[in-house]
């Protein structure tokens, strides 16, 4: 197992060495200067602009600018914001936990909401309970999260005004009032779950259907267990391996795809926070974003393969 | 400057674009203004105040610091702006330049500025404010890496030769030895606009006994810019103490019980952080946001609401076409009968009803109504007329070939309209435009693009682009030496950029602005300016580099309960201190 996991490591490494790469041309392609950007309406000189573009580095030539940078991350520094003027990594500390949050919270809805819905469906397959999980998980898929968290808000926030419009605070609370932060979650926590709950509802009502056709399934009816005790201890475990799959891709689709909720609510999440650095340009904030979201990923993978191990004895991890 | 609103994830993008603002012409952050009286401010002046509640502004971006010296955003200059007074201020609907924390006198030949500190001015751990404390924030200009602000300074004689490390001290500026409240200034050279650069809010007083031991002969610029203070500020000298600052979230201000003009009435100021502008819009409606400002597309629907109240001023900025009249490729932009019939060709006041419902003022000069400047003398108006448009344009070659499109010595007349991709407003001004001189003959097409590339070819100089739209902010004095001066025309050949994208120069009007910024007489008062400025619209009114488009209105909206609210073009939180919420 050890062994495992330091391959996985190692192998790890040439793919974030040329994700560094890609993301370090792109953003130094992409239109735009970053200084010109910022100073852009103050009245700062030709030379001051220069003064800024030699402090941060941006006068070398790019292959010397890209080994600068990458020396300094294999030291943990990930450079400073050209806005805010505070060390990257530190600034994601400040909203990585809230991205977390709003991840896993959509994870466990995922699990408990999809799942379920998918087991009920191949149970009741035919009836017209199947019908309309399958409908609602088509729509779950096609509906856009964007327009669908719009549209909440109007409805539960601006008409009803049962939840906030967004943030993650109410002004006047305490940040650590756990239902304030419960209802500022819940709208994003759904949208954002939404297309986790529409794929896992669709992959456990196939896989249950396929798991109960077993000869084993049959086996055990025919040993006159009770169908509780089917379902659960002999079926339902080996129905949930192409749920560890989907996994490891949702924890990454929850943290990318957290950048149009967190946008649409106002969540202070990284999602959103690496956008704002792109549309500023601000280099430092988005290569250090895309490394540690590409790291959680790589590791995030790694955790579900190991699971995946786990669950399922037939596969091992030599 | 109009808040530039990126294409598709247009939110986020919103987030970031108070950060990359605006375009600011003589870009002095507006200095806190405000009369002596207050009571001009409120109808209700009579009535008593009540202590408590608290005040919740919307804001569409986070703020990125609390350090004067590295303010470069909207946001951080409004929470900064409450945290530490300024010298002087504006008053808010006229720009006049008033004391605040000080008053001061100009010696006669206009080069010395003698300051005094009100006695009563205080930072809020009870030690007083002096003329060390301003001398520690042009030593932290001085010193400064990051700062954009070091041009502010650059006429106090010796700031330059300290910030290159040739002096140790800065020898124009001497503090009263009998009177630590009293300092001077010496200038290089008569200059005008100075006072509001030395005295705004970039220049506002820091607690020397906080930023001093940053700022000693051995420290390192980045001891200065790194230092925690800035984004957690204890010691401050405005109406609002900081509290806390949860990211991308809120900034929580506390009332300052020892600030100087008087406790403010209120407990606590809170900057919140929405979505976009809708999420303002609505937060108005339903009383969660105190105050703040609305497009004009939902003026109507505002004023239907019966809590709240509409105050409308002119922004102190304007939206214009600007022409390339250095274009390769569109030849007939360097030609000025060209230029005018573009001004006549389009029906201004029709674009201010579609795209701004009615809710802004033609322009046809730089300077904008509200402002002294603004020209006296009468202009110009380029009222639409189709006809004059298209004789104009006859009348300097350019004939209708059998496509019907204008020619002149085989070359077609091609117009691109650019402007930046995802604000509403520009991009229906450059499809209407561009319509309306299709009808002239003109082959013109709008082109929306990403801010950040537009940015940088303006500055740069690139010409591939032909007419651009963009708005301007203004800066609290009227000098347009930044955006009209022929040394601030970009030259992509020797690397030189800057705001003159048009290309146009005229030396009479270089002089006009030259003798407005520093006058060989040393006479800046606003009646001597306002001759050159005079001069100035002229020519820009009778050569039209720009098509000067229009300066619209702020809506700012606040709720009934909130008194003694009173903004203006020049500034909204000028009197924070004496707002009060009735409950």
């Amino acid at each position: 197992m050890r062994t495992f996991i330091l391959r996985r490591l190692i192998y790890a490494i040439p793919t974030l060495v040329g994700i560094s790469i890609i993301t370090f041309v792109i953003v130094r392609l992409a239109p735009g200067d970053p200084i010109r950007l910022f100073t852009f309406g103050s009245r700062a000189t030709s030379e001051d602009i220069e003064a800024l573009r030699h402090l941060y580095g941006l006068d070398k030539p790019l292959p010397l600018q890209y080994v600068d940078w990458l020396m300094n991350i294999l030291r943990l520094d990930f450079g400073q914001s050209f806005i805010y003027h505070q060390p990257a990594a530190a600034l994601f500390l400040d909203y990585v936990w809230n991205t977390l949050q709003l991840a896993l919270v959509a994870l466990a809805l995922q699990l408990l909401i999809g799942v379920p819905l998918g087991v009920i469906a191949a149970l009741k397959r035919g009836t017209w309970i199947d019908s309309v999980i399958r409908v609602l998980s088509v729509a779950g898929h096609a509906v856009p999260t964007f327009w669908l968290g719009l549209v909440l808000i109007i409805f539960f926030a601006v008409q009803l005004r049962w939840l906030p419009t967004g943030g993650i605070t109410t002004v006047g609370k305490d940040q650590w009032d756990i239902l304030d932060r419960l209802r500022h979650m819940l709208l994003p926590a759904i949208v954002l779950s939404l297309t986790g709950i529409a794929l896992y509802s669709r992959i456990l009502r196939t896989e249950t259907l396929d798991v109960l056709g077993q000869d084993y399934v049959r086996t055990a009816h025919a040993k006159g267990l009770r169908e509780r005790t089917v379902m659960f201890v002999h079926a339902l475990r080996n129905a949930l391996i192409p749920v560890v799959t989907a996994l490891g891709g949702i924890l990454a689709g929850l943290v990318g795809g957290a950048l149009v909720v967190e946008t649409v609510f106002s969540w202070p999440g990284l999602g959103r926070f690496t956008f704002a650095a792109a549309i500023a340009k601000d280099y430092p904030v988005i290569q250090a974003g895309v490394m540690i979201s590409s790291l959680l990923l790589v590791i995030s993978y790694i955790i579900r393969d190991i699971v995946y191990a786990v669950v399922d004895p037939r596969i091992s991890v030599r | 400057m109009s808040h530039p609103r990126t294409g598709r994830a247009l939110i986020a993008a919103l987030a970031a674009s108070t950060l990359v603002a605006t375009a600011c012409a003589g870009g002095t952050p507006s200095a806190s203004s405000g009369p002596g009286a207050s009571a001009s401010a409120s109808a209700a002046a009579s009535e008593k105040p009540q202590q408590g509640g608290r005040i919740i502004e919307g804001t569409i971006s986070d703020i990125a610091t609390m350090q004067p010296v590295l303010v470069n955003d909207t946001a951080s200059g409004r929470i900064t702006g409450l945290l530490y007074d300024t010298l002087i201020q504006q008053d808010p609907k006229s720009g006049e330049v008033k004391p605040r924390m000080a008053s001061y006198t100009t010696s006669q030949d206009g080069l010395t500025y003698t300051f005094t500190i009100n006695d009563k001015a205080n930072w809020s751990d009870g030690k007083p404010i002096t003329g060390q404390d301003w001398l520690t924030a042009v030593t932290a200009v001085a010193k400064s890496a990051k700062t954009v602000r070091k041009s502010n300074f650059q006429d106090v004689q010796g700031f330059n030769d300290f910030k290159d490390g040739k002096a140790t001290t800065i020898s124009g500026i001497s503090i009263d030895s009998s009177n630590p409240k009293k300092f001077s200034v010496k200038m290089t050279k008569v200059s005008c606009p100075a006072i509001l650069d030395l005295a705004g809010a970039v220049g506002s007083p820091l607690p020397t006994q906080v930023f001093g031991k940053y700022l000693t002969a051995t420290s390192k610029p980045e001891d200065f810019d790194n230092a925690p203070e800035n984004t957690n500020p204890q010691v401050v000298s405005g109406p609002f103490l900081f509290k806390e600052w949860r990211k991308s979230d809120q900034v929580i201000l506390g009332k300052n019980d020892k600030y100087w003009q008087g406790a403010p009435n209120v407990d606590e100021y809170v900057y919140k952080v929405v979505a976009n502008q809708t999420a303002i819009t609505n937060g108005l409606k339903t009383g969660e946001l105190t105050f703040g400002s609305i497009q004009a597309k939902d003026l109507a629907d505002m004023q239907t609401v019966d809590s709240v109240k509409i105050t409308k001023y002119q922004n102190l900025g304007y939206t214009f076409i600007g022409w390339n009249t250095l274009s390769p490729t569109a030849v007939g932009l360097a030609d000025k009968r060209v230029r005018q019939a573009l001004a006549y060709g389009i029906d201004m006041d029709a674009v201010i009803k579609a795209v701004v419902f009615g809710e802004a003022t033609k322009q046809v000069a730089h300077h904008v109504p509200v402002q002294w400047a603004y020209p006296s003398t009468p202009l110009e108006q380029y009222k639409y007329d189709k006809a004059k448009a298209e004789q104009l344009l006859k009348d300097a070659g350019w004939v209708k070939g059998s496509d019907g499109i204008l020619a002149k010595d085989g070359k077609k007349f091609n117009l691109t309209i650019s402007t930046n991709s995802g604000n509403t407003e520009r991009e229906t001004l450059a499809q209407v435009a561009a319509d309306q001189y299709k009808q002239l003959g003109i082959n013109a097409v709008a082109k929306p693009e990403a801010f950040q590339g537009l940015v940088t070819k303006l500055t740069t100089g690139d010409q591939t682009l032909e007419a651009t739209i963009i708005g301007w902010s203004l800066g609290g004095d009227p000098d347009p030496y930044q955006i009209w001066h022929s040394s601030q025309i970009p030259n992509p050949a020797k690397n030189v950029t800057g705001f003159g994208f048009t290309g146009f120069k005229d030396a009479a009007m270089d002089k006009a602005i030259e003798d407005g910024r520093n006058p060989a007489n040393g006479d800046c008062s606003t009646a001597a300016r306002k001759k050159s400025y005079e001069t100035f619209n002229k020519i820009l009114n009778e050569n039209q580099p720009y098509n000067f488009g229009y300066a619209n209105n702020v809506l700012a909206v606040s709720q009934k309960s909130l008194q003694s609210f009173a903004p203006g073009s020049f500034s909204t939180t000028y009197n924070v201190y004496e707002w009060w919420i009735k409950k």
